[in-house]
């Protein structure tokens, strides 16, 4: 499978340059504002993305039939594209975590709590973006399943918006606070698996 | 041991169907699957390795079931499609760099010499290089990992005639080892002639024919003649006719071919085109 990460990497150094400038002027951005999420959480919709973005990319360049030749399975295809968005979201939400921190550091507002449960947030909210969508693309291919982007667009806009809201409220009441970060972690996590499982029977039944 | 063997395979579409394909490729040969467009070629090549489910039959490679553990047969066949598939953004460097992290037994310094053996640069993206380069690149990775099948889908359609000679060179060179075997589909018959120790005919997801190419050789002749002296030629001795305002031509088997018909060596071309118009 390291091959197929190697090649990923060498893709999206090519084509995703563009989701670095625009994540870097994202992250400015939500360090001068104040209380709004919309720039923090743009970029983790960003990065959850590029997986998708990868597989158009594959496709059009009839990789997706190419590599049915190599000695890959079809769970390590699937497993190389969670992988690199999983590596592209960590990776991310790093530097996010890094301008957050210094942010609340300078306001004197950081409290590890409220900033542990906002990094929670991030990364389910950029999980959720491509484990939406990813079991669509991989069933239908990236041009049909492209119903699913928009209708994870509007998931996660809805999602950013509830997240702000236990967010705020968490801050207003610590005992909401604890119950709600386990949660949203295994929320997240069984996101993720479940949409990996599906990807994979899907893929597995799809004729190359 | 055969280095492929298929038995009774069976795919449908909408609108087409391979219908019971059965062909057995022997170790160290060279076997061209001649069709036209859309005749099948490239759905057997699917097919065999397992890219395609089938609907019945069964298919061995190197002695193993297709489906299973195919991923690891894979580490032992080369195989280069027709739209050959290479990311575009990738120079044939990093390319190498893949395929060094994807089969075990990969060949660098084999690579890095077949590169500059056929001039291919190794720090042009893939989607500058023209279609024949497209396609060397693509025969130059399927021989870097020490493979024992190697399948080619059209691996000669654009190249010019002075590559397409190095990479027929490139294929004999290959199968110099006795367990070293190439299936090879092409509709340019011309190409596999020279190259093939077997040939199949496909048409329209059926096999009219598979044999050795010597023994077709041997075995059938021409009669160019006028249509007044093929009608006096019994039916049951023409396999194949052919009638133009401008005379006759038959195919005949050369053990039976009549006394007064001067007999001609067939090529595997004329055959083909006789078989594929008689099944029309």
């Amino acid at each position: 499978m390291k091959g197929l990460l190697l090649k990923d990497w060498y893709m999206m150094k090519k084509y995703c340059r563009y989701y670095l400038f625009v994540s870097i002027g994202f992250i400015i951005l939500s360090m001068m504002s104040s209380g709004n999420m919309f720039f923090v959480f743009y970029p983790c919709l960003l990065a959850g993305m590029i997986p998708v973005n990868l597989l158009g990319y594959d496709e059009r360049s009839r990789w997706t039939e190419y590599v049915g030749t190599l000695p890959y399975t079809k769970t390590q295809i699937v497993s190389a594209k969670y992988l690199i968005g999983l590596f592209t979201q960590i990776a991310l939400l790093t530097v996010i975590c890094i301008a957050q921190g210094v942010k609340m550091g300078i306001e004197g507002t950081f409290v590890l709590k409220e900033f542990l449960l906002l990094m929670m947030l991030l990364l389910i909210l950029a999980s959720v973006a491509s484990s939406l969508t990813l079991p669509f693309v991989f069933k239908y291919g990236v041009e049909k399943g492209r119903g699913a982007y928009y209708v994870m667009i509007g998931v996660v806009c809805a999602g950013s918006i509830i997240a702000t809201t236990i967010f705020k409220e968490g801050l207003q009441n610590e005992i909401q606070l604890n119950a709600v970060l386990p949660i949203a972690c295994l929320v997240g996590i069984g996101i993720y698996v479940l949409s990996w499982y599906l990807s994979v029977v899907f893929y597995k039944k799809k004729e190359m | 041991m055969n280095a492929l063997e298929l038995k009774n395979v069976r795919k449908s579409f909408s609108g087409f169907c391979l219908d019971n394909i059965s062909l057995t490729l022997p170790s160290g040969c060279i076997m061209g699957l001649i069709g036209e467009n859309g005749a099948g070629k490239s759905t057997t090549i699917k097919l065999i390795l397992d890219m395609l489910h089938k609907d019945g039959g069964t298919i061995t490679i190197l002695g193993k079931d297709n489906e299973k553990d195919i991923s690891l047969t894979k580490e032992d066949v080369g195989v280069v499609m027709d739209d050959i598939g290479m990311p575009e953004c990738l120079t044939a460097k990093q390319i190498g760099n893949v395929m060094k992290h994807t089969f075990r037994n990969w060949n660098d310094a084999e690579y890095t010499q077949l590169l500059q053996k056929l001039s291919l640069p190794d720090n042009k993206q893939f989607k500058d290089f023209s279609r024949g380069m497209k396609m060397k690149l693509g025969i130059v990775v399927a021989l870097s990992h020490g493979a024992k099948l190697l399948l080619f889908d059209e691996p000669t359609s654009g190249l010019d005639p002075v590559v397409r000679d190095e990479v027929v060179d490139m294929f004999y060179d290959f199968t110099r080892d006795e367990n070293h075997s190439i299936l090879i589909s092409s509709h340019i018959v011309s190409d596999l002639e020279k190259l093939c120790d077997y040939v199949a005919f496909l048409h329209k997801g059926k096999l009219l024919l598979c044999e050795e190419k010597d023994v077709l050789l041997s075995e059938y002749g021409i009669i160019h003649c006028t249509v007044e002296q093929l009608s006096e030629l019994n039916n049951e001795v023409i396999r194949y006719r052919k009638e133009t305002p401008y005379g006759a031509e038959a195919i005949v088997l050369r053990k039976d071919a009549p006394d007064g018909f001067k007999l001609s060596p067939i090529s595997i071309e004329e055959l083909f085109v006789f078989m594929v118009k008689e099944a029309k």
